[in-house]
């Protein structure tokens, strides 16, 4: 029996269209749901903070979809981060662990790490968008790699003092941050901090333009809104 | 007998059910009307209602009627369509519309060159290819208007907050995309109508101007949806700063420039499909010639316009990095990073089918013997290649097995998995596939000019040249770091892009005037090499409709990546076999409605409905004749 030449145009059409349906049932299937936004106590503890912070990089900061943790062989997107906390208090000169950590997520661009591109995005700014808190937790347990997680949920820095820090008066400035959340063993505070306690590390933003009063330090840092065509 | 009974029973019976059931029926009716109205039981803690019933009854209908008269004006976010859900819905429709779009932006590109051609050579054949092309046109043009408005109003139906935003951003363009339609319409109808019947010049005027025309269409469209994926030009809360920078945002340039060559590419084998079919059907030597010669020339655009096509990739995926690296790590690593292994395995067999088509068709032209020794090394070359391009970084595999391996990288196999391996792979397929392309150009020619040995030896130098620097800085960057492997790709590129401009430049000074073994005989191909082309077309429809998914489904949980998030249901990614599936069901779609617009052009070429009444009454006579002629015999 002949078959005409449109059922087997349409046979055909089916099969191809059904074979790659089938491919496309092969690779792994995962349905990535938006980000849950973790509502964070005002009493957490360290402990559980450094457990919210692991939570938060696995989810709502996309952070391993870049980094690895005891990744021993390259390729390498971006740097691994087992014993990242070591690395940390000595990276850029006059910054804390804390304080590092901090500038890497609210101002990615100011260091890059040698050997790797820029790359990071703006934590605290869509489409990522970790609140204050939750970047403390992520520091939290970024510290246990590596070294011990100090920082709570009053801890302040450069880019971020809580509403009510204990022990500052009102409207006092804050205490500079790498002496507030230095961890044991640090260096010292920054010696040669500029006034009002912005970094002077050669990757600090714009020498001189920092913000003075780190209350304000969130919404004087760098606005990275969409990109323009000229700055990128 | 017990039938017999039966009915007995039901004589006797039947009648006192009825009037059992009517008394019932009027004692039941009667009790009820009968019935007093009674106060309702309250348990005593509650509220005794004091207020007499039917003034209660007229007081709750005025207090409903004066809350829904001062009911405030709420806009709705979000409605949700039937079964499928909002967003299915609004993807297979926007499919459609775009892959009419491509289809009747592409076509008039290149029936207007093939005219161009006929124009300067005066060759005939090229004329009528060229308005064979155009007749596609008409019943695909009004479909793909008939999509575009079902869009917007399942746009404004659907989503009709986020759709109100991007109206309120891009409303400087909506006017003046209507009168480009105005003027699609116009250039089309006339440059479809008006064939063989203005100065050939003027109808040429006629096709650049729906070219043109088409193009802008295409921009303005791609500004809102580049816009969603990159937006520039407004500020942190959505508003607007320059419509001209939302315009012109980081994606838009790509794209615009990466959908031209892909429609192209889409159109071309769309147009092949049907010359593949009409072949099919052809009954007489004279029709197969000429939708053999349909077919090549549809496919030859397919693959011409296919090849540069990774390299337009290449750059929108630079531009979605310099926008957004999260946006790129997503498409590259994320979410979506299986998602290009299905894209490998399309890609793959395009190359394989286009290649397959270009050997088949060797068989047209005698003298073909002496290049089909190629053939073999041509097909293991591709066949490497597709194998490197389709193999993952990380494998599926069971926990034991990742422990045998010791992780989810195949200690060797992984090694083919990263983009060091997948660049070289893809520029070496491009290098075959034209390679295919040139050895099927050059069959049944010898080159008669007085350097032709100079010439053949530079084009074969620069074919290898390219093939060592691709491979050698493909291996390259295996040892380099990150910074210096990413740029490795330019240099790949551009060493593929200088073989194929300069080898053809070669080839056409070399083989002018050339002396020809034997005749091409258009129509000699096998009927698997038409659905060959068939098989093109679906894949290249399907993969338009996979990238089509990647390049929305990237912006995750946002409307606009960024500044609008998506708070539906439909707000989450969904599997990559989910997506498979809507792009399949979108496909079949397709290919049903395209069947129509064959099916409509086809009837152009159909003789009138008296005419074949009159050509059936003669064979039946004829028939009748045969077989009175029988029995007085």
């Amino acid at each position: 029996m002949k078959i005409p030449h449109t059922i087997r145009v349409g046979a055909l059409v089916l099969a191809a269209t059904s074979f790659y349906t089938y491919v496309g049932q092969m690779v792994p299937q995962k349905e990535v749901q938006p980000p849950q936004e973790t509502v964070i106590r005002a009493d957490l503890t360290t402990d559980d903070m450094v457990k919210v912070g692991r939570e938060v990089m696995d989810n709502k900061g996309l952070c391993f979809t870049c980094h690895t943790i005891g990744k021993t062989e390259g390729p390498f997107r971006f740097p691994d981060l087992a014993g990242v906390d070591e690395r940390a208090m000595t990276r850029v000169k006059g910054l804390s662990d804390i304080e590092y950590f901090a500038q890497t997520l609210y101002e990615p661009n100011a260091f890059i790490v040698p050997g790797f591109n820029p790359g990071m995005p703006t934590i605290n700014k869509p489409p990522i968008g970790l609140t204050d808190q939750e970047i403390l937790c992520v520091i939290a347990y970024l510290q246990t790699l590596g070294g011990k997680a100090t920082v709570t949920l009053q801890t302040s820095h450069h880019y971020y003092t809580p509403a009510a820090a204990p022990g500052a008066a009102p409207g006092a400035a804050p205490a500079p941050a790498s002496a507030q959340g230095a961890a044991p063993g640090a260096p010292p505070a920054a010696p040669a901090a500029a006034p009002g306690g912005a970094p002077t590390s050669p990757a600090a933003p714009a020498a001189g333009a920092a913000p003075v009063k780190p209350a304000a330090a969130p919404a004087g840092a760098p606005a990275p809104t969409a990109p323009t065509k000229g700055t990128r | 007998m017990n039938g017999a009974m039966n009915r007995k029973l039901l004589f006797i019976f039947g009648p006192i059910t009825g009037v059992v059931m009517f008394a019932a029926v009027v004692i039941i009716a009667t009790l009820l009307t009968n019935r007093e109205y009674k106060e309702p039981y309250r348990a005593p803690a509650a509220t005794v209602d004091t207020t007499p019933r039917t003034e209660g009854l007229t007081a709750e209908k005025a207090d409903a009627e004066a809350k829904a008269k001062a009911k405030p004006y709420q806009e709705v976010e979000y409605r949700t369509f039937p079964v499928v859900g909002s967003r299915v819905a609004i993807w297979a429709v926007a499919q459609l519309h775009l892959l009419f779009a491509a289809f009747v932006l592409a076509v008039p590109i290149f029936a207007f060159i093939i005219e161009v051609i006929g124009y300067k050579t005066g060759d005939q054949r090229y004329d009528r290819l060229a308005y064979e092309f155009t007749k596609l046109l008409s019943t695909s043009f009004s479909l793909t208007a008939t999509f575009g408005a079902f869009l917007t109003f399942m746009l404004i139906i659907l989503y009709p907050k986020f759709t109100n935003y991007l109206m309120s951003v891009f409303s400087p363009t909506f006017l003046p995309y209507v009168l480009l339609f105005f003027f699609e319409a116009f250039f089309l109808y006339t440059y479809y109508y008006g064939w063989g019947k203005f100065h050939p010049l003027v109808h040429l005027g006629l096709g650049l101007g729906l070219n043109l025309v088409g193009t802008g269409i295409m921009l303005i469209a791609n500004a809102w949806l580049t816009f969603m994926m990159s937006p520039r030009g407004v500020s942190d809360q959505g508003a607007v700063l320059s419509v001209w920078d939302a315009i012109y945002n980081y994606t838009w340039m790509p794209i615009n420039v990466h959908r031209i060559i892909a429609n192209v590419a889409f159109g071309g084998s769309v147009a092949a499909a049907y010359a593949a079919f009409k072949f099919l059907q052809a009954t007489t030597d004279e029709e197969r010639a000429h939708y053999d010669w349909m077919g090549y020339i549809g496919n030859f655009v397919a693959i011409s316009a296919f090849l540069p096509l990774p390299f337009a990739g290449y750059w929108l995926a630079k531009e979605i990095y310099a926008f957004s690296q999260t946006l790129g790590l997503t498409m590259m690593g994320g979410a979506f990073s299986w998602l290009f292994i299905i894209q490998a395995v399309l890609i793959g067999n395009l190359f394989l089918a286009a290649n397959y088509y270009l050997w088949l068709g060797m068989g047209r032209v005698e003298g073909m013997q002496p290049l089909q020794k190629f053939i073999k090394f041509l097909l293991v070359g591709i066949a490497l290649c597709f194998a490197v391009w389709a193999t993952p970084r990380s494998i599926i595999a069971t926990v034991s097995e990742i422990r045998a391996m010791g992780g989810s990288a195949h200690p060797i196999l992984g090694y083919l998995g990263v983009m060091s391996a997948k660049n070289t792979a893809v520029n070496i397929l491009i290098l075959t596939t034209f390679m295919s392309f040139l050895l099927y150009r050059r069959t049944g020619k010898i080159a008669t000019v007085a350097w032709a040995k100079t010439g053949h030896a530079t084009q074969l130098a620069i074919f290898a040249g390219a093939a060592i620097i691709v491979i050698f800085l493909g291996i390259y960057g295996y040892f380099v770091e990150a910074t210096v492997r990413i740029g490795l790709s330019v240099p790949q590129v551009s060493s593929v892009l200088f073989a194929m401009v300069s080898i053809t430049a070669i080839d056409i000074f070399l083989f002018r005037g050339a002396s020809m073994t034997g005749e091409v005989r258009w129509g000699r191909m096998p009927a698997i090499s038409q659905y060959v082309l068939i098989f093109i077309a679906v894949t290249f429809t399907w993969l338009m409709g996979l990238m089509g998914y990647v390049r929305s489904g990237l912006r995750q949980h946002w409307h606009v990546y960024g500044v609008i998030r998506d708070t539906s249901a439909d707000a989450f990614t969904p599997t990559l076999g989910f997506a498979t599936q809507v792009v399949s069901a979108t496909v079949l779609m397709f290919f049903a409605l395209i069947a129509f617009v064959f099916w409509i052009t086809s009837l152009h070429d159909r003789p009138d409905y008296k005419g074949r009444e009159r050509n059936r009454q003669v064979r039946e006579h004829a028939g009748a004749g045969d077989v009175g002629l029988t029995e007085a015999s």
